[in-house]
């Protein structure tokens, strides 16, 4: 027995002296990280579409311009200046001196026009809507002329990911292109990827070679958390420094504590209640379509309420949509046309209109009698708000005298059943980008049977939106688009609840320069260009300790104005090339072996099943003997 | 133990195996409308690149035309590629298979071990404090949701008193290796290994108590008591052998759920295994992972119990056929 007991230790023994082997790395390195509740699904910016997916992007790869921290203005990026040419038709753009992508080679003109040209020729979902009219013509190593064959009012900002060609050549076909995994880790951002485990966590080392100087941070980690609730106790135990995604229950328990700011940003967002306006097959209730119903409806919904009570004051009760995370796109609505909540408006317009109970059950039928009015609301059961929101309206409706039918479905079913135009009313939401573009064109005829999920359309609205297409002069596109947003208001079909914040928290004890985008009111990290991450530095690291203990507002904002300074301060690229060409060489081994998640990591799970398996086993056989052996010992 | 049985049963075993995989596909196009369309709402892919992605998904093929496809495809190893993370859907099982084999399967053993001990010493004293405090406590946790207990567990050890990390497998940020590396993951697994260990503990503490009290009744442990023999031995040598088969059969057919089992518990804790993959694919919904994730539960699951049914034939001479 003792013997055998005394071959399982060695055998383990070996095992563990096998894998010691590998000496510990040095500890010092200044890390951030970073708590999210979303994981990625791909890390390839051609076809990932991911919140935290394009967090990475933002701070791997700069775009030729890049987005203000303040209004989201195009600013500086691989270009260091363009001239118009022609306003919304042609610029040129002269890049930086000087630059070089994260592994040592230069990033030239060629690499933007050939990310342009490319990406229109072969497609790429993400880039296509962007490019789609634009040709980029290389003038030399520097300079490169963007056109387009249309007046498009987003230049001169070109907003994809500039890629590096001379990694990106080799899967640039449009059969291999979706599939690529893109954990190549060279970038020209502050930071690149050097680390990825699915579903687990992403590493990104700075970028020696970042035109704006080498970040302060060595390392940031993002790690996701599949529990809310872990994440929050990670935050309060100092496991994390910022985490992103928190649940607006778990704002009261952060607030009281010390060394944690809560951080409540807007860029867009906003849930919306929906009527089905009928421009598909399946048809609503007739009652749905009359405009003077919905008018009536609307003056039932509680916005203010529901705001309250879903969201403990952390966001704003909506007056109309919101087109995109600049607010100037927002028009402003006059009070009086607001459809203010008022439960004895809506019964007196219902009453008026013909819409009364004459059998006496409570519920209103149509004009003329009939069958009671039953809407059927569709609940989003993917929406932590779907539940209580489909009550919330159930009630709002019963107290006007309305029946209401709820129906589950998940994220996918909704989408059919939206196509297939079989609901009257749904519950759900939107986040928009900087063009006001896209959220636009979800209204448009061209987008039903797909994005177009109110089944609305609208003559007006149709010319209007061709229109602002094409308008190059800014104020004149505001004004065309705060018009669209008016008729749509006005239609009374698309009833926009809240605008949804981003709740975050940061460690204020650990790092200090978060910048909020836009200004004011946006987030700090997970914003629509992520510029924290290469101003950020450790609290009382260089010059003094600002804001260190004051928790309040005024460590954000205040180092907002600091940003500036502090990113010069680093130290620059000069010797960095070869430290940094391990970097993505390492990477690169990685990723392309088992599609990630590998390393030591999955290493130390393997040998320590296979460990337990031989003990297991180990003392399966030991018992089998034994019993063996007490057998013989009886016969 | 013949080669036709055994061959018999190999053959049942992958008839089942086939029927699932036909469930498998009808079961996902049921509840699917437009995956595609819901995967990408609110990004920026216009319409009609949409439309080619359905076409490259195979969506927009008939549906007999797609199961062919899917049967074929399958037979050769090859699951197709997952909507969300645009990889084979193998590679993505294959990297989440050992941190599930390490959860559950320490869970398993140590449920097993401590409810079968459990079990047999509440039914050797049936009756007592003892036997009702081990089947009264085992079923309390069993009877409990496991993201419940979960969560229970965290707030206890991880947040009121620090002692384990909150999530996660590894330390992120340390660069450990070797046998600190080794003590690092074991911190991490302790509390949902703890979780599910408690979970399952009641389900084999009940199994092996009622399986020792019917053996308690029979003539041989009589003639064993009239030999002479001591209480002790009359357990060890007579009784629990015999009890034993029951909760053998049910230990294995419990691993075939060793892949599947940890869905919520994995969600609690972050633990990036199969059943969290599959709490994602759901989401979607990503449905070539779907279908690769359920046939290789089913797998394990069909594959185990095989493995009992041949077990238990290997350990009771009574069912051997003749």
């Amino acid at each position: 027995m003792s013997r055998r007991l005394l071959g399982t230790g060695l055998l383990v023994g070996a095992v563990f002296a096998g894998i010691s082997a590998t000496p510990a790395a040095a500890q010092d390195d200044v890390t951030l990280i970073v708590g999210l509740t979303q994981p990625w699904e791909t890390l390839n910016p051609v076809v990932g579409f991911a919140v935290p997916e394009y967090e990475v992007w933002n701070i791997q790869y700069t775009g030729l311009t890049t987005r203000s921290a303040d209004d989201f203005s195009a600013e500086p990026g691989l270009a260091e200046s363009w001239v118009e040419n022609e306003p919304g038709l042609s610029y040129t753009y002269t890049l930086r001196e000087g630059l070089l992508w994260s592994d040592g080679e230069p990033i030239t003109a060629e690499d933007v026009a050939w990310n342009i040209n490319t990406s229109r020729d072969q497609e790429w979902s993400n880039y296509i809507s962007t490019v789609t009219n634009l040709t980029a013509e290389v003038v030399d190593d520097r300079t490169v002329t963007v056109t387009s064959s249309v007046p498009d009012p987003r230049l001169p900002a070109v907003e994809i990911y500039v890629l590096p060609k001379h990694v990106w050549e080799a899967q640039a076909s449009p059969e291999t292109i979706d599939s690529y995994d893109g954990l190549d880790g060279v970038g020209s951002g502050p930071f690149t990827i050097s680390d990825y485990r699915s579903e687990e966590s992403l590493t990104m080392t700075a970028n020696e070679n970042y035109y704006d100087g080498r970040p302060v941070i060595d390392t940031i980690i993002f790690r996701y958390f599949s529990n809310p609730d872990a994440m929050v106790a990670a935050l309060q135990r100092g496991e994390i420094d910022a985490a992103q995604g928190l649940p607006a229950s778990s704002v009261s328990q952060l607030e009281g504590e010390e060394n944690i700011e809560v951080v409540v940003g807007f860029q867009g967002g906003f849930d919306e209640i929906a009527f089905n306006a009928g421009a598909v097959e399946g048809q609503p209730h007739p009652a749905v379509l009359d405009f003077g119903f919905r008018t009536a409806l609307n003056h039932a919904i509680d916005k203010a309420g529901a705001t309250e009570d879903l969201w403990f004051g952390l966001a704003e009760s909506a007056t109309t949509i919101s087109v995109s995370a600049d607010p100037k796109w927002i028009p402003e609505i006059p009070e009086d046309e607001l459809f203010a909540y008022d439960p004895d408006v809506a019964i007196s317009m219902l009453d008026d209109l013909g819409y009364v109970d004459t059998n006496g059950d409570g519920f209103r039928e149509m004009p003329g009698g009939g069958d009671n009015i039953v809407l059927r609301h569709a609940v989003n059961t993917d929406s932590d708000l779907g539940g209580a929101m489909g009550e919330l309206f159930s009630g709002w409706m019963n107290a006007v005298g309305i029946d209401v039918e709820l129906s589950a479905y998940d994220q996918d079913q909704l989408f059919g059943v939206i196509v297939d135009g079989t609901y009257d009313t749904f519950y759900w939401g939107w986040v928009p980008f900087v063009d006001p573009d896209p959220m636009l064109s979800y209204f448009t005829e061209a987008e039903l049977y797909n994005y177009n999920d109110a089944n609305w359309t609208n003559a007006r609205f149709e010319e209007l939106y061709l229109e602002q297409k094409e308008e190059v002069d800014v104020d004149r596109r505001i004004e065309i688009v705060h018009e669209m947003v008016r008729i749509l208001h006005d239609d009374a079909a698309y009833v926009a609840l809240w605008y949804s914040p981003d709740i975050q928290a940061v460690r204020t004890d650990r790092f200090e320069g978060y910048v909020r985008q836009p200004a004011d009111i946006g987030p700090v990290i997970f914003s629509q260009s992520s510029p924290s991450y290469a101003l950020l530095q450790p609290v009382g690291a260089d010059e003094g300790t600002t804001g260190t203990t004051d928790s309040t507002d005024d460590t954000v904002e205040g180092s907002g104005d600091e940003a500036g300074a502090g990113t010069t301060a680093a130290p620059t690229d000069g010797d960095a090339s070869d430290t940094d060409t391990d970097t993505g060489t390492g990477t690169d081994d990685d990723g392309e072996s088992d599609g990630g998640g590998d390393g030591d990591g999955d290493n130390t799970t393997v040998i320590l099943i296979v460990v337990i398996a031989v003990l297991v086993v180990g003392a399966g056989v030991a018992l089998v003997l034994k019993r063996k052996g007490s057998a013989d010992d009886r016969e | 133990m013949n080669a036709a049985f055994v061959g018999k049963k190999i053959l049942g075993s992958i008839s089942t195996l086939i029927f699932v995989l036909i469930v498998n596909f009808f079961l996902f196009r049921v509840v699917q409308k437009d995956p595609v369309g819901s995967l990408f709402r609110g990004s920026r892919v216009p319409q009609a690149k949409l439309d080619e992605l359905r076409d490259q998904f195979g969506l927009e093929d008939p549906l007999p035309t797609q199961f062919v496809l899917y049967v074929r495809e399958t037979a050769r190893l090859n699951f197709g590629i997952s909507y969300q993370t645009r990889q084979p859907v193998w590679d993505e099982i294959q990297s989440k298979i050992w941190p599930t084999v390490l959860l559950v399967g320490v869970a398993a053993i140590l449920s097993a071990l401590f409810g079968i001990i459990g079990g047999f010493i509440a039914a050797w004293r049936r009756g007592s404090a003892t036997d009702y405090s081990i089947t009264s406590s085992t079923m309390v946790f069993y009877s409990m949701p496991d993201f419940w207990l979960g969560m229970l567990l965290l707030v206890g050890f991880a947040v009121m008193l620090p002692w384990f990390p909150v999530g996660g497998m590894s330390d992120l940020g340390s660069s450990a290796t070797g046998i600190e590396a080794v003590i690092d993951r074991l911190h991490h697994l302790a509390l949902p290994a703890l979780t599910l260990t408690l979970a399952y503990l009641g389900e084999y503490a009940i199994v092996a108590r009622s399986s020792l009290l019917d053996v308690m009744g029979e003539d041989y442990l009589t003639v064993a008591r009239a030999k002479g023999l001591r209480d002790k031995l009359v357990r060890r040598r007579h009784a629990v052998p015999n009890a034993l088969l029951p909760v053998v059969t049910l230990a294995a057919i419990n691993l075939g759920f060793v892949l599947s089992g940890a869905i919520a518990v994995e969600t609690v804790f972050g633990w990036p295994g199969l059943g969290r993959a599959t709490a994602d694919a759901i989401r979607g919904p990503d449905l070539p992972m779907l279908q690769g994730l359920f046939l290789v539960f089913s797998a394990a699951v069909i594959f185990f119990n095989l493995i009992a049914d041949l077990v238990y034939v290997w350990l009771d001479p009574r069912v051997r056929p003749t």
